[in-house]
């Protein structure tokens, strides 16, 4: 299956008149991963999602998912899809059960096929107890849920989930993370799109950052971070003046500066939770001891500033 | 199946919504007794067509005899004029249907085996013109077998005997048309046929006869309200844009959405149906297939407005304002709250513009004018061809967003 490739995106391109949406952006999610669209609201990733769901057609170049091209074969495409929609695509006032039923019939599904994977959905989200609720009656999480579990029915290869959280508790939001890893360990391809870095971190094998229609970055957590070659900064405080403990620190395995004054101090460091325990031990060798610690590790948000300039919220 | 399916969704949701059986169900049925009450008792109007009656030959024996099957006829009243110019003036006007010039020698020359012709003043375009003159057609075809029998009885008797005067000869002949006349009016054998007039009375329809299909198009248009409704809602919640990622097409959500407004104003114009005819006594089940055709018609134009409707509206409140402005001028220019040919031939002129009018002739020609089944198809074709063009718009404005 093009060599192992879920879905693989070739300069595809979206106009909406003069506004440029997408780019000629190229990326390949390989079978099995997650890969995560990072980027602020308006960098593309909807719209490119749409392409690859057949909402939208390109206005050039072609997107592959297992294999059939999005612009020639697009029911196939379809068809090895599932896709969870940013807004809620439910029927408020048909229950939970009803939604599904209705949903899985639409991808084909028909009898006692039916109703099993309804009731393993209704299982997977965590709902099996309020299957017969009606959706308007549902909290925002619950309503999300079922939004993702729609895409689940068909048992898709493929699953793509634009930004499934937007707008939820964070009890919801655990439960649709966890959701998301699940299906990721039972085999399941996820494209997943999100503004939040804390989730591309999370979930992603693999990080596509996108902004102004363009995939300005990719590659792992870790190779993104390198990207940008930013070390962890520790913020410490002592219970003694600085320069007992400067010099000492300065030649710690994994130290690279130290800076600060009285009793507070800034060290930049490969690797945090290495270096920590011989400044504390240092520390103690020079008499003194460190009150508080504060770790800012290297994030997402740093390597978006560096690229862009700006904050990915912004 | 998927269309089935869709179809199913969307009647599941339009029967558990509380709204729908009160504008569906109960308003209608309360509309049509409201309405009937108060045609019947405003103006206790004789709803056939009027058809001007001019002859110069009043004692002619045929005159007579089409002057009374004219006005024993359940399509045509007859109204006397006082000439040819006057009638023909009343007919553009449109105060009459259409009005029959008989000549002073059409007895006589009929008989004596001499081409005579009546003469029809008529507008054949509006409704009430083509219905009046297929009326009078019918009417003279029997005079003129009447006459043809006359004259055939005659040469008959005077083969085997002949006649030993004028006056025996005439009597004969007045006779056999009489006979004639008779089994016009009580056949011994009857066959349906398109002009038949086979009402047992002459008395005219009851005011219920033209509420009941005047509320049957009303709410037909105005339970486009719940259907339209349904669409923009799906466009709305997004769920529109979802069916395309199942891999549905275009084609069969259209479809789906259609066939689901037409079960829903099939079904409301099946119950008042049932209503009409047994708790209000209108003959719909005189010629069902005539009706089930209007029927069907109807429903297919109204759900192809429904489905315009929910197209083009952007919120709920479109939708709801555009089908209650559909309902007011279809109905009111339509004829469904009173009848046209009492409003005069240019307004009828105008009210055929919209295809309700043609849903209450299809409908009016079974139940108050007394004509079979060919009369609903012009009726019913013209309602197709409204379905086919509001559909093929609704296609064309189709947005999922």
């Amino acid at each position: 299956m093009q060599n192992g490739k879920a879905i693989r995106v070739e300069k595809l391109t979206k106009n909406f008149g003069e506004h440029l949406a997408v780019q000629g952006i190229s990326f390949a999610v390989q079978q099995g991963e997650i890969l995560s669209l990072l980027g602020p609201n308006g960098a593309g990733k909807s719209t490119t999602i749409s392409m690859l769901a057949g909402l939208l057609a390109p206005t050039d170049g072609d997107a592959f998912v297992m294999g059939h091209s999005i612009r020639s074969d697009g029911a196939a495409a379809k068809k090895a899809l599932g896709v969870v929609p940013q807004d809620l695509a439910l029927y408020p006032d048909l229950s939970a059960r009803e939604n599904l039923t209705f949903w899985g019939k639409m991808y084909g599904l028909r009898g006692s096929a039916l109703k099993q994977r309804v009731d393993e959905t209704l299982q997977v989200i965590g709902l099996a107890d309020r299957q017969k609720g009606r959706i308007d009656t549902f909290s925002g999480g619950m309503k999300r849920r079922v939004n993702i579990g729609v895409a689940l029915l068909h048992k898709p290869q493929v699953v793509i989930m634009d930004e499934p959280t937007v707008g939820i508790d964070p009890q919801s939001r655990r439960h649709i993370l966890d959701n998301v890893k699940d299906l990721n360990r039972q085999g399941m391809t996820v494209l997943y799109t999100t503004h939040y870095m804390e989730e591309a971190a999370e979930l992603s094998n693999h990080i596509a950052i996108m902004d102004h229609g363009k995939v300005i970055a990719f590659g792992t957590h870790d190779e993104l971070i390198k990207l940008v070659g930013e070390q962890a900064r520790l913020e410490l405080t002592l219970n003694v003046e600085a320069n007992r403990v400067m010099d000492a620190w300065q030649h710690v395995e994994g130290v690279s500066r130290v800076t600060g004054s009285d009793g507070k101090l800034t060290v930049l460091a490969d690797d945090s939770n290495r270096v920590l325990p011989r400044l504390f031990e240092s520390a103690t060798r020079a008499g003194g001891r460190i009150t508080s610690v504060e770790i800012h590790e290297p994030n997402l948000e740093a390597v978006f500033l560096h690229l862009t300039g700006r904050a990915l919220r912004d | 199946m998927r269309v089935i399916d869709l179809a199913l969704k969307d009647l599941s949701q339009i029967i558990r919504d509380k709204k729908s059986a009160l504008f569906l169900v109960i308003m209608p049925i309360v509309f049509t007794g409201f309405m009937g009450l108060a045609l019947g008792r405003g103006t206790q109007t004789d709803s056939r067509l009027p058809l001007g009656f001019v002859t110069a030959d009043a004692s002619g024996i045929l005159s007579q005899n089409l002057q009374s099957m004219l006005n024993e006829s359940k399509t045509l009243r007859v109204v006397s004029a006082t000439d040819e110019t006057q009638a023909a003036e009343q007919v553009q006007q449109g105060t009459l249907a259409a009005a029959l010039i008989v000549p002073a020698n059409f007895s006589a020359g009929t008989l004596a085996g001499d081409t005579v012709n009546l003469k029809l003043i008529a507008d054949v375009n509006t409704p009430g013109g083509a219905t009046a003159r297929q009326a009078v057609q019918a009417i003279v075809a029997r005079v003129l077998s009447m006459a043809q029998v006359g004259k055939l009885s005659v040469e008959q008797i005077n083969a085997v005997q002949p006649f030993s005067s004028d006056a025996a000869r005439q009597t004969t002949m007045l006779n056999a048309i009489a006979e004639a006349s008779h089994a016009w009016r009580d056949p011994q054998l009857t066959v349906t046929m398109e002009d038949a007039y086979a009402a047992k009375t002459s008395s005219a329809p009851s005011s219920f006869a033209q509420s009941s299909p005047g509320m049957m198009v009303m709410f037909a248009v105005f339970g486009l309200t719940t259907t339209a409704m349904l669409l923009v809602t799906e466009r709305k919640t997004r769920t529109l844009q979802r069916m395309i990622t199942t891999g549905m097409s275009r084609a069969e959500i259209i479809a789906g959405h259609v066939l689901a407004m037409f079960v829903v104003v099939f079904a409301q114009e099946l119950l008042l149906v049932l209503v009409g005819q047994m708790v209000f006594g209108v003959n719909y089940a005189r010629e069902p297939l005539a009706i089930a055709l209007v029927m069907a018609a109807l429903a297919l134009w109204t759900a192809s407005l429904g489905l315009l409707i929910g197209v083009l509206a952007k919120v709920e409140d479109q939708a709801a304002w555009w089908s209650r402005i559909a309902m007011f001028v279809f109905s009111a220019l339509g004829g469904a709250w009173f009848p046209l040919e009492v409003t005069g031939q240019t307004f009828a002129m105008i009210g055929h513009l919209m295809p309700s009018a043609w849903a209450m002739d299809g409908f009016q020609n079974i139940v108050v004018r007394g004509l079979a089944f060919g009369s609903v198809l012009a009726p019913a074709g013209i309602l197709l061809a409204y379905a086919a063009g509001f559909f093929g718009l609704a296609v064309w404005r189709f947005r999922f967003e």
